[in-house]
């Protein structure tokens, strides 16, 4: 027995030796370097409720951009400016604009095009025939436009393209330059019978172009027609990517309407209203000095709004309007007088950010609501 | 900074380092169970030595035994000698039968009694050295994998209870400490299952040595009873 256990001790300390010393560390698995990506919180508001001024306007108290002549409204725009789409880069006025005007006309000219399908095959088989008839229609076109423009407001598209054009006819180049790049997207899933309608407005300036180029359209249309066909199935704005890289024309400008003289503004006002963190800080020290009696009735029920108006300092000016709802009578009463004496216990309040004073978000006027669970109870 | 420290956490994983990471009671329940793997192996080769030379020791004794030698020669030889197995249940019921036979016995049943007696003592006392230690590679077996379970749970415990403290839940902290929790119970089943298998290899070897010595019994009970009867006739005529 001791012989094979002195066998069995060696055997052991053999293997344990020999586990230690190659199987050390396994190797650890690759894993690829991740570089950190830093990430910035930045709140909606200060783009969305930004007030921005015009700079070379006098100063006034409110900032306003320079009023725009198109007042079509764009939703979500954010950029001031008369264009169709909400551009970022600020507007630049056309350098060259007449011969160019004609050279971008190929374009509008793919209206007639009688066929919204998606299918390129089609189009292609299509375009030829029109360019052929094209140079007739042009030459007929003052003909016909007063007998199309009667049935214009039927369509809905119309609108929009037509003030543009009116304006265009009026304003001295360099502002009348944006047109094209105001052709917004709804063009590709237009019905057939709003072409007819649109002809006429658009192709007052492109008389002379559509006779100067007869045959160099077929190309172009075949290629604006694909554009448009893709534009129609995919997110992708084609329209927009051109009219940013267009350095021809007049680009840029955002599609927010102002309709106040420009001003350059006194100060700078972002109308940011509070954060929910300052707005719970004013919570909280209006809760602080909360007491209200216990016992009552429905409190559960009982919201109170509270409406105050307050001075740079965080003083209450005039009176706050306090008002509770739901919940039975007395206990409203009962909220709202706790809710008063609380509001002027805790004036003057603190922690507000100056700089959102103003505006129409600002604190200037302070609107709370607490809810039950929100009463220091 | 953090790669590093990754790096010199996966290095750390190493076996030894493991072992030392360890807590008390973890460590205390590696080395026993290490310590149970030597005994078991070493249970294991003195087994398998010791069964390896009663087979041929009986195989020997058989040849021998049914050479045509005669009986009393064979006797006299192995008596001087310390026997086992085979040799140790023929000397047993030599000596009997001698002792019986120089005090003149009467009953051929109670010689006949007394040699099946002898060569029954024998064979229990044989086929006990043989399954000696046995039972404790089944303990070893069965209770191997619950004492590595025992220690990986106190040390999962204890890791989750420093990475509760680290307040940290990265892998980088909460794997070594789990590994070598882990290592617990490898050790345990390494320990288990060479003892399990040589249990029941071992105790089948056991089993068919004993049956062999009951058969070497059995016929040379018959072969005694022959001679005795032999032997008794000649006495009993002459009375």
């Amino acid at each position: 027995m001791k012989t094979s256990l002195g066998t069995s001790l060696v055997m052991h300390t053999l293997v344990l030796s020999w586990a230690l010393l190659s199987l050390s560390a396994p190797a650890s698995f690759e894993v690829a370097p991740v570089d950190a990506l830093p990430v910035d919180i930045v709140p909606v508001e200060s783009i969305t409720q930004t007030q921005k001024g015009e700079q070379n306007a006098p100063k006034t108290e409110k900032p306003a951009p320079k009023e725009t002549k198109n007042q079509k409204v764009v939703e979500n725009a954010e950029n001031a400016g008369d264009n169709d789409i909400d551009l970022k880069n600020p507007p630049t006025p056309a350098k060259r604009p007449v011969e160019t005007e004609v050279a971008a006309a190929p374009p509008k000219v793919e209206k007639p095009l009688p066929n919204p399908t998606n299918e390129n095959n089609q189009v292609k088989d299509i375009a030829p025939e029109e360019t052929v008839e094209k140079p007739q229609e042009v030459a007929a076109l003052p003909q016909p436009k007063p007998e199309i423009t009667p049935p214009t407001p039927k369509p809905e598209p119309q609108p929009e393209p037509k003030p543009v054009e009116k304006q265009a006819e009026e304003i001295p180049l360099p502002d009348a330059a944006p047109i094209p790049a105001a052709r917004p997207k709804p063009e590709p899933p237009k019905p057939q019978e709003a072409k007819p309608a649109e002809k006429p407005a658009e192709q007052k300036p492109d008389a002379k172009a559509a006779e100067k180029t007869p045959d160099k359209k077929v190309s172009d249309k075949k290629q604006e027609v694909a554009k448009a066909a893709s534009s129609q199935q995919s997110d992708f704005n084609a329209d927009e990517i051109a009219t940013m890289l267009n350095k021809q024309e007049a680009a840029g400008g955002g599609a927010k309407r102002s309709t106040e003289v420009a001003s350059r503004g006194d100060k700078k006002t972002i109308g940011v209203g509070l954060s929910a963190t300052e707005i719970d800080s004013v919570k909280g020290q209006i809760q602080g000095n909360w007491s209200l009696v216990a016992g009552l009735t429905g409190v559960q029920e009982v919201r109170v709004r509270i409406r105050v108006e307050l001075d740079q300092a965080g003083n209450i000016v005039g009176q706050p309007e306090v008002t509770a709802t739901g919940g039975p009578e007395g206990t409203r009463r009962a909220v709202e007088s706790s809710t008063r004496r609380a509001l002027f216990k805790s004036a003057p309040l603190k922690n507000l950010p100056p700089e959102k004073y103003e505006g129409e978000k600002g604190w200037n006027v302070l609107v709370l609501n607490f809810d039950p669970s929100e009463f220091a109870l | 900074m953090e790669h590093a420290d990754l790096a010199a956490a996966a290095s750390s994983v190493s076996l030894w380092s493991l072992f030392m990471q360890a807590g008390l009671i973890v460590k205390l329940v590696m080395i026993g169970l290490i310590g149970a793997s030597v005994w078991t192996w070493a249970i294991v080769i003195d087994k398998y030595m010791t069964f390896a030379k009663a087979k041929r020791q009986f195989d020997q004794f058989e040849q021998v035994f049914w050479s045509g030698q005669s009986l009393e020669e064979l006797y006299r030889t192995l008596a001087e000698r310390q026997n086992s197995g085979l040799a140790a249940i023929f000397v047993a019921a030599m000596r009997e039968w001698k002792k019986s036979f120089e005090r003149g016995a009467r009953s051929p049943i109670g010689l006949q009694m007394r040699i099946d007696r002898a060569m029954d003592v024998t064979i229990a006392r044989e086929s006990e050295t043989y399954e000696a230690r046995l039972p404790s590679l089944a303990t070893i077996g069965s209770a191997g994998p619950f004492i590595g379970l025992f220690g990986t749970v106190v040390g999962i415990m204890t890791s989750f209870q420093a990475i509760a403290g680290s307040k940290s839940t990265n892998l980088a902290v909460v794997a070594p400490g789990i590994a070598e929790a882990l290592l617990a119970t490898a050790i345990g089943l390494v320990a288990a299952i060479p003892a399990v298998m040589a249990y029941n290899k071992f105790m089948g070897d056991a089993g068919k040595l004993s049956s062999r010595m009951e058969g070497f019994a059995d016929e040379f009970s018959a072969i005694l009873s022959r001679q005795i009867d032999e032997k008794l006739q000649p006495r009993q005529a002459a009375q």
